[in-house]
């Protein structure tokens, strides 16, 4: 399913055996050069668009936030002096600081937990021969519904005084943490004073707990289905012989599963990523910006400021795509070169 | 292999779950787009749950009655408080596609639309009608834009309304009149708080609900005046009454329920129906919520302005402008201005949509009990614009305030939230 983007119509039937690279290939056949041309002639309308539609408009959209446009139905032009000045209110910002610092850990927590769910529920449903249908649908479910739903049903869920908090009452918990209502910051790193630039404490906000289980639950599937179809091309032999040799359960899956399903945990964390990054839907049904901002999240600020401050809700996406762009160009470029060469 | 096939069946699931939604889109475009060809009325609102979708019907019927062959087409964005219909508004303003009229609110919205040069000016048709005279002279100035009309008021709302349980109060041996002071309030408060009740219930998940407790105590300690001179500059952010309010504020939060970010604020004003807890402030849109509920007005729930030395209407106001520029039907357009203006119509539309009528000559005797002391208190209060639901001010500074509330609210540092908007509001005159 993660085919490499290079594979597509371009790529021509690889010579078997290593140390071949395609270029060579092209050299020698005169009908893979005509392919060749015919795949540039055939991709040149789909370039053109994405031309104009992505690239043009991230142009666009980073031009605006060195702007002076702040209202959006009231086009300005003119440059800002210094031009960079929306991205250094930005960064000065207690609300945008909680932002980066939320999506960071929530990225890092969702990620954690979705992949090793998965990965779990992946190794249980391969390794189980009774209801395997059944359980794949059931760990998939989620996936289908939308994130409104999911954070609807979640926030009841986390609700203080309803939902999980009647359980630990129940088992003699006294204060319940208050999930999405929660301010604390775990494991804090600094106290700001308010003197220095940092206006938020460094650490692991309380309140993103609940949205994570809840992004967790509902993409586990996801990231089982990539485990299972990794799973799927491990050859048996090689677990037989490892059998063989001696190796325990643990042993096989340390030495012979997990490093097979590598390329699969990574095609998991970098499309989950970006679902993780990109989050706004979940967040807003569940707990909007929290108090003191502790579930804000880059794509709500956006979603505020593009009527009444255009530049900044402008400058904010270039952050998020920045952001997008530290962790998914290099997963680019390594699925690049292994189409190329392997 | 069957593992294989998983993400094939992931991938096409997707696709057709995007194509339907693709297709859903095109035909309700196509159904409200298409008619009998005659002339065509497009208003944006974002009037579409039960109560306001009615009183919506009863303006297009309205029109359709003064002009049978007008096909009107209701453009209206679901959510958020009307944000949603503002984004996608402003996405058609943009672009140069404007509907024939929309929503908005008076005062410092309309403000925005006008430095955009989004709005016609309407003050022909003020004249021509002699509106003006018709309303209070408040109400007819936050209609302007440097003494020029843009906009048309058909309904108000009040937002500082303290909505009361009858028994819990009578159960802590306190009550509150719109006469109190402040002082007043949080005491009657603390003493319902010591009864073992919880005094204030809030839901500020969508933060204006906190944002309008807020404003309301700000504007019962420093009067309209000054709160109007907050955003002219006349008066300044960090001066001690303003402290003082926000102080309260703070005071009023620990007497609050503690999952009040969790809720939102038609679930407060449910949970203080129920009696879980004695007040809850919210504008009048609330009186709707409360009666659908089953509530009985005045014995399951009771009502009081906020508490205030110096009365105060504070004024949500909804009103329709039209397009500056590419309007495709100008006719229609003003026909639709002229007939919400109507007083016959202003009431037959309070009465769904549970505002009052902005024209004083509309009559009010058939609406409810809280509508009727609300007109009355209308016409004889001084009237100024909410800052929680963008109105007083430009969007920035509202979003500026909104900003400042939610981190008031996880941090309660009155002196960040002091020098946060009184930076916010320096910015603004410069």
């Amino acid at each position: 399913m993660t085919a490499p983007p290079t594979t597509g119509l371009a790529a021509p039937e690889r010579a078997p055996g290593r140390g071949r690279g395609p270029r060579e290939t092209f050299k020698h056949s005169k009908h893979t050069l005509a392919r060749a041309r015919h795949a540039r002639l055939l991709f040149a309308p789909s370039l053109l668009i994405s031309f104009f539609f992505v690239y043009l408009f991230i142009g666009t959209t980073l031009y605006i936030s060195f702007s002076n446009w702040r209202i959006g139905t009231s086009r300005d032009l003119t440059l800002q002096s210094p031009w960079w000045s929306t991205y250094s209110k930005l960064a000065e910002e207690m609300r945008f600081q909680a932002d980066i610092r939320n999506v960071v850990v929530f990225t890092v927590l969702f990620l954690a937990v979705a992949v090793i769910a998965g990965l779990v529920a992946a190794l249980l449903i391969h390794h189980v021969a009774v209801g395997r249908g059944l359980f794949r649908a059931v760990f998939m479910l989620p996936y289908a519904l939308s994130f409104i739903v999911t954070g609807v049903a979640w926030r009841w869920i986390f609700n203080p005084n309803t939902g999980v908090n009647e359980i630990l009452r129940w088992f003699g918990i006294e204060n319940p943490p208050g999930w999405t209502t929660d301010t604390s910051i775990l494991l804090a790193l600094n106290n700001p004073t308010g003197a220095g630039p940092l206006k938020i404490e460094l650490g692991i906000p309380v309140a993103l707990i609940p949205i994570v289980l809840a992004a967790a639950w509902q993409l586990m599937g996801f990231a089982m289905a990539i485990y299972l179809a990794g799973l799927g091309s491990i050859p048996e032999e090689h677990l037989e012989a490892a059998q063989l040799d001696g190796a325990g359960v643990w042993k096989r899956l340390r030495h012979v599963v997990l490093p097979q399903l590598k390329p699969s945990t990574i095609t998991a964390l970098v499309l989950l990523l970006h679902v993780a990054l990109k989050m706004f839907d979940l967040v807003v049904a569940m707990s909007g910006s929290g108090p003191g901002f502790v579930t804000d999240v880059p794509g709500i600020y956006i979603y505020d400021y593009l009527g009444s401050r255009y530049d900044k809700a402008s400058a904010a996406s270039m952050v998020l795509l920045v952001m997008t762009l530290v962790f998914v160009v290099p997963y680019l470029i390594r699925s690049y070169r292994r189409g190329g060469d392997s | 292999m069957i593992n294989r096939r998983i993400p094939a069946l992931l991938g096409t699931a997707a696709l057709l779950s995007m194509s339907v939604a693709a297709c859903a889109a095109n035909t309700s475009e196509a159904d409200s787009e298409g008619g009998s060809g005659g002339d065509t009325l497009e208003i944006v609102s974002w009037w579409t749950s039960g109560s306001e979708a009615a009183a919506l019907q009863v303006l297009f019927d309205a029109v359709q009655e003064q002009d049978p062959g007008l096909d009107v087409v209701n453009a209206a964005v679901s959510g958020g408080g009307g944000s949603n219909a503002k984004q996608a508004l402003n996405a058609r303003l943009q672009a140069g596609d404007p509907p024939d009229s929309w929503q908005l609110h008076p005062d410092g919205e309309l403000t925005s639309y006008v430095a955009g040069g989004n709005v016609a000016d309407v003050s022909d048709l003020w004249e021509e009608n002699g509106w003006a005279g018709q309303m209070p002279a408040d109400l007819a100035a936050l209609q302007q834009v440097d003494d020029a009309y843009y906009t048309v008021p058909v309904g108000v709302h009040r937002g500082n309304v303290l909505w009361t349980n009858p028994s819990v109060l009578d159960d802590a041996g306190v009550s509150i009149d719109a006469e109190d002071s402040l002082d007043d309030l949080v005491s009657a408060l603390e003493e319902v708080d010591a009864s073992g009740t919880t005094a204030v219930c809030l839901g500020d998940k969508d933060i204006f609900a906190a944002g309008q407790l807020l404003e309301s105590i700000i504007i019962s300690s420093i009067g309209p005046e000054n709160w109007n001179g907050l955003f002219t500059g006349e008066y300044p952010f960090d001066s001690p009454d303003v402290r003082t309010a926000v102080e309260t504020y703070g005071h009023l939060l620990e007497l609050a329920n503690s999952d009040h970010s969790a809720l939102t604020w038609d679930e407060a004003a449910l949970k203080m129906a129920d009696g879980d807890c004695a007040v809850t402030l919210m504008g009048d849109w609330a009186y709707g919520e409360l009666v659908n509920a089953g509530n009985e007005p005045s014995d399951d729930f009771a009502w009081v302005p906020f508490p205030s030395t110096q009365p105060t209407f504070v004024y949500v106001g909804d009103g329709f402008s039209l397009p500056a520029d590419n309007i495709s039907n100008e006719g229609a357009a003003e026909l639709w201005l002229t007939t919400v203006m109507d007083p016959q119509v202003q009431t037959d539309f309070a009465v769904e949509k549970g505002s009052i009528p902005a024209l004083s000559t509309a009559d009010v005797s058939v609406l409810s009990d809280y509508q009727q002391s609300a007109a009355e208190d209308f016409q004889s209060l001084p009237i100024v614009s909410s800052l929680a639901h963008g109105q007083v001010t430009t969007a920035e500074l509202s979003q500026e305030y909104a900003d400042a509330v939610t981190a008031f609210n996880g941090n309660t540092n009155v002196d960040a939230f002091i020098s946060t908007m009184a930076a916010a509001q320096q910015s603004q005159l410069d």
